[in-house]
């Protein structure tokens, strides 16, 4: 019988002289490490759970959709509160730890810019945020489709709505992504880029509804004149649909895609801001959403300019 | 010497004119100075300009006025120079939820390295820095050794030509700081990764470095090989067990002047005649001698005899 010999080799220290793929790769590592870290892959269950819900939500709603029979131009509207929630929630995850940990630093010395990083971390979060739209109006299509009686008289009728929901799609993904990732340029803390937007969200909705209802209108110099039950005058509906509330509608800043959305589709929104909105010339929603995105993404790009390492 | 970075021959580093001003706070102002291969010392006080001058070497900052070259390009222009640094901090740098394996796979790939060759490079790194079986481990829970030798491990994971280290035995216990010099000795000298050692502590200098730079108040106060600054200054030790006062009176009839050092006499400068001269006096006083030895002297007494 021999007996087993193990032997133990000092292999020291070995210089690599195999491929660098220079800023290319740098750039994909970090665009692979941000999806990941959107979709919570290599990470606890915990962060599973909001891309999991979110991806359950958006194919439920369309199931629904689906079945009740609505269209392609109400959907995102439908989705908008949810996909916002899930981008304030997430989307500090790609950028306040880094700072909070000061691995920023690690990055900065490498083949990369600055640009290139901020860069990288956007598109990764769009990278989840636009497949993550479109599947709930592929699911809604591809049910409509199959449902009707005659498909190919639908695919026939409604093959316009594709590069539609395309194009929204990609302004709804676009203004979600760069919303909270600006937002969290300003603070290392994730809790606090989420209120922020979550906050900049809900009051912003609030503030407009305000604004634009009829009641608080009605509270100034408007009337309304009702005879023998019947509305015949009322001018705070006429103040409504002047150009006040038109324009204080542009300030609800979560519905600003659904402004352009509206447009994209053809069909006028039926409630809240993106109503009122709808009424002014459609260059004018469409200005204030890539001005509000460009604004946005200029002030996450100046952010990470001007860094403290 | 070539130089990895478009066949550059010449210094790893170069300061020149360099100056970095913040606001009304001067940093550093019009500094020179070289790295070449091996291990250097950027010995300084806190305050020096030491951090400063390696974040301008890694073009996290730009200098005010002057250059800093990496390879003989700048750094902040050029992501050729950048991708063949290495750079451990002195603050924290580490995610604490990643794995050391998983962040230095992600950290070589950044550099530029290929997954397969990143995923080798990772393990064969933290296998040298000696974070073989705990690599799989969260760094959270790391201790702060552990964490230090992450912080090394992503400097060299993409085999750098020259790793700049920011006080690198900060916080250590005195055996984990000795591991860290003794690893940074091994790297700078063994491996041909070229090293930039920023420290207060005159104590790591000496134990690693061939060259120092001294940095005081943003300004270069000597530079040079460590070999020049204690060789110059070697003197002898004569230790006795007894009748040390006589002999110290023998060695001053024979002109050889000798200063009382505690236990030991030293004689600063002995020639090849004054060992003789030493040896006889020895003799005649019946002195018991015990040691008679060159010595150099610490960083810490040049400097301290510089500042007198």
């Amino acid at each position: 019988m021999t007996e087993a010999r193990g032997e133990v080799f000092d292999l020291g220290y070995r210089s690599y002289d195999g491929p660098r793929e220079g800023r290319g790769r740098a750039y994909k590592a970090l665009w692979v490490n941000g999806v990941r870290t959107t979709l919570g892959i290599g990470r606890g269950w915990g962060a599973k759970i909001m891309p999991g819900l979110l991806f359950f939500f958006v194919v439920i709603l369309a199931l629904g959709f689906v079945i009740g029979g609505e269209d392609h131009s109400s959907y995102y509207s439908a989705i908008s509160i949810i996909l916002l929630l899930f981008a304030a929630i997430v989307a500090p995850e790609l950028l306040c730890p880094d700072r909070r940990d000061r691995v920023i630093g690690l990055y900065l010395v490498r083949p990369l810019t600055v640009t290139d990083y901020v860069a990288a971390r956007w598109l990764a979060f769009l990278s989840v945020t636009l497949p993550l739209v479109l599947a709930g109006q592929v699911v809604l299509f591809v049910g409509g489709t199959l449902g009707a009686p005659e498909p190919l008289e639908y695919l026939r009728d409604n093959w316009r709505d594709v590069p539609r929901f395309l194009l929204a799609g990609l302004v709804i993904a676009v203004y979600t992504t760069t919303l909270p990732l600006a937002v969290s340029a300003f603070t290392p803390r994730r809790a606090y880029a989420a209120a922020l937007v979550v906050g900049v969200f809900f009051i912003s909705l609030a503030v407009v509804g305000i604004l634009t209802s009829e009641q608080a209108v009605g509270g100034g110099d408007c009337e309304v004149v009702i005879m023998d039950g019947e509305e015949v005058s009322n001018t705070c509906a006429e103040y409504l649909v002047g150009d006040a509330a038109r324009w204080y509608g542009l300030l609800s800043f979560g519905e600003v895609p659904s402004f352009v959305n509206g447009h994209i589709f053809t069909e006028t929104p039926d409630q809240g801001a993106p109503k009122a909105v709808h009424e002014l010339h459609a260059a004018i929603p469409i200005a204030w959403y890539a001005l509000l995105t460009c604004a946005l993404g200029l002030a996450l790009w100046w952010r990470y300019r001007r860094i403290d390492l | 010497m070539t130089n990895n970075v478009s066949g550059h021959s010449g210094p790893l580093l170069e300061a020149r004119g360099l100056s970095k001003h913040f606001g009304l706070v001067i940093a550093l102002e019009s500094v020179d100075f070289s790295v070449a291969p091996g291990i250097t010392g950027l010995l300084g006080p806190n305050g020096a300009g030491k951090s400063t001058a390696i974040k301008l070497f890694l073009g996290l900052l730009r200098p005010t006025d002057g250059s800093a070259e990496v390879m003989g390009q700048r750094p902040y222009e050029s992501i050729e120079a950048r991708a063949r640094l290495g750079y451990m901090p002195e603050h924290d740098c580490l995610p604490p939820s990643m794995t050391a394996s998983e962040f230095l796979t992600h950290m070589a790939q950044v550099s530029g390295l290929p997954p397969v060759h990143a995923r080798t490079r990772a393990a064969d790194i933290l296998r040298l820095v000696g974070l073989d079986e705990e690599r799989y481990r969260p760094i959270g829970e790391y201790s702060t050794g552990m964490g230090q030798r992450v912080k090394l491990a992503q400097a060299l994971v993409h085999d750098p030509v020259i790793a700049l280290l920011d006080e690198p035995t900060a916080g250590l216990d005195p055996g984990g700081r000795e591991e860290m010099l003794a690893l940074i000795g091994r790297i700078g000298h063994d491996f041909g990764v070229s090293i930039l050692l920023s420290t207060h502590l005159m104590g790591d200098v000496e134990s690693v470095c061939d060259r120092i730079v001294v940095l005081d108040a943003g300004k270069v106060t000597e530079e040079g090989d460590l070999s020049r600054f204690t060789g110059e200054t070697e003197m002898l030790y004569i230790d006795v067990d007894d009748r040390r006062d006589e002999l110290a009176a023998a060695l001053a009839a024979r002109g050889v002047e000798a200063v009382v050092d505690g236990l030991s006499l030293v004689v600063d400068h002995a020639s090849d005649e004054q060992y003789d001269l030493i040896r006889d006096a020895v003799v005649e006083t019946g002195a018991r001698l015990r040691r008679l030895a060159p010595r150099r002297r610490g960083l810490a007494e040049i400097f301290r005899s510089a500042s007198l």
